[in-house]
């Protein structure tokens, strides 16, 4: 299936220096409101399966809630064990105060 | 079968959970730079003691302010919120996991097997090595933590030699073996290397300061490490069935990195210690009220093990007790208790 731009949700959805997931395209998806801009990657952490929704985003890094594997939100890059997985990213624009995403 | 605040029932405000999350160096210099400084005030009578009858209280005090929070500091750098600056972090869990005598990567891979699956048999990484549950012998045991350093000391051996058991590879990803066993073998190499320098230089001080305090020590750390699960429900879902906390003084508290909320830290380990106070308070009646004090915890637990080993009513009033039923191997009843 090709990727598609989605209307994720509106800019004000996210609060500064976190996240929220939803399931676009039935994948779970997390967008990410950082003082470098909104990203999006995966939204379930490749370690175990466990969200991301509860983690803690600080410098551009999301901690996952569970065990605290560390990953870049810009790159997916995993940096820190228990997480050695790269998460996947996705293509994301911010239009008119919406945060649309290609999924 | 998973354990985490879902499982438990246990409901949190997302924005005042975030919050609580919030990392920062200070707390944690904090409390290095004072636990630093009162090993330097309990460490220098140590040293001058050395030879006399005053060295046996000396080195106790000292070997207990050491063993308890070597510990308790290097599990709160294994989940990376000691310090929001991460090599700060790494650094100091290094130190300490030497210092609590296990390799850090190996630390933290089953120490996540012990937050996942906290308390199921076979599952849990971190589970006691004497049988459940516990009769007087399995409480000696687990106090002189003879398990561990066996368990520790097999471990060094083996994963220098890039050897593996099925237990540790359930739990560790492939691709990170071989840094287990480099860092393994930079573990082995510090210990002969401090050893060997001090045989030649005839330093004393790594006995006095590092080894005796963290075998005597030991006791009163796996005192407190054996209360945070210890007569509580296996096999179960529930975080606040299978978990223990306590109230104890502020210098107990201090020692152990407020994991007295131990609930509170398995619900919510992303939390740092500082704020366990906080998210304590913020959780209010969805937790059990904490046991009493650590030492009178404590006693209550030697006293179930001791009645159990002689056959008598192993129930405690004073205590959070799981029926017997819920401890593997137990052959009571629901009914006894
Ligand atoms: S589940 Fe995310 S780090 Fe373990």
């Amino acid at each position: 299936m090709t990727a598609q731009w989605h209307d994720a949700c509106a800019t004000d959805d996210v609060d500064d220096e976190d996240l929220i997931t939803l399931k676009l395209a039935d994948q779970v998806v997390a967008i990410y409101n950082t003082p470098e801009g909104f990203f999006a990657t995966a939204g379930m952490c490749t370690h175990e399966d466990e969200s991301l929704d509860g983690g803690l985003v600080m410098d551009g890094v999301i901690e996952c809630p569970l065990h605290q594997g560390r990953f870049c939100v810009r790159t997916g890059k995993a940096l820190s064990a228990p997480a050695v997985e790269n998460l996947v990213t996705y293509e994301l624009q911010v239009r008119d105060g919406r945060v649309w995403v290609r999924v | 079968m998973i354990t985490n605040a879902t499982t438990s029932n246990i409901h949190m405000d997302k924005k005042q959970l975030k919050a609580l999350m919030r990392r920062s160096d200070r707390p944690g210099l904090k409390y290095l730079i004072s636990w630093v400084a009162l090993l330097v005030v309990t460490g220098i009578p140590v040293m001058l003691s050395v030879g006399t009858w005053w060295f046996i209280p000396a080195i106790l005090l000292y070997s207990g302010c050491f063993a308890v929070s070597a510990y308790a500091l290097s599990h709160e750098c294994a989940h990376g919120t000691a310090f929001r600056t991460r090599w700060l972090n790494e650094a100091v869990f290094w130190v300490t996991s030497l210092l609590y005598y296990e390799e850090p990567l190996h630390r933290r891979y089953s120490h996540a097997s012990h937050h996942t699956h906290t308390w199921i048999e076979g599952e849990d990484n971190q589970m006691p090595y004497a049988p459940i549950p516990l009769t007087f012998a399995g409480w000696v045991e687990e106090i002189l933590g003879l398990g561990l350093y066996w368990h520790q000391t097999k471990m060094f051996v083996l994963h220098s030699l890039g050897i593996f058991s099925d237990n540790v590879k359930r739990v560790t990803p492939e691709s990170e073996l071989p840094r287990m066993q480099r860092n393994t073998q930079i573990c082995v190499a510090i210990y002969v290397g401090l050893a060997a320098v001090s045989i030649w230089a005839g330093w004393m001080w790594p006995v006095y300061l590092i080894v005796l305090p963290r075998v005597l020590g030991g006791p009163i750390m796996n005192a407190f490490i054996l209360m945070q699960h210890v007569e509580m429900a296996e096999n179960q879902p529930n975080i606040v069935q299978s978990t223990r906390s306590f109230r104890t003084n502020w210098f107990f508290q201090f020692l152990y990195f407020n994991m007295n909320h131990h609930i509170e830290h398995h619900l919510y380990p992303t939390v740092p210690f500082h704020a366990l106070p906080k998210l304590s308070a913020k959780l209010g009646d969805q937790l059990p009220d904490p046991d009493p004090g650590f030492l009178s915890t404590h006693w209550e637990v030697l006293k179930i093990t001791i009645r159990r080993s002689l056959g008598r009513n192993d129930r405690s009033r004073k205590i959070r007790q799981a029926f017997s039923d819920d401890l593997t191997g137990a052959d009571h009843d629901r009914s006894m208790a």
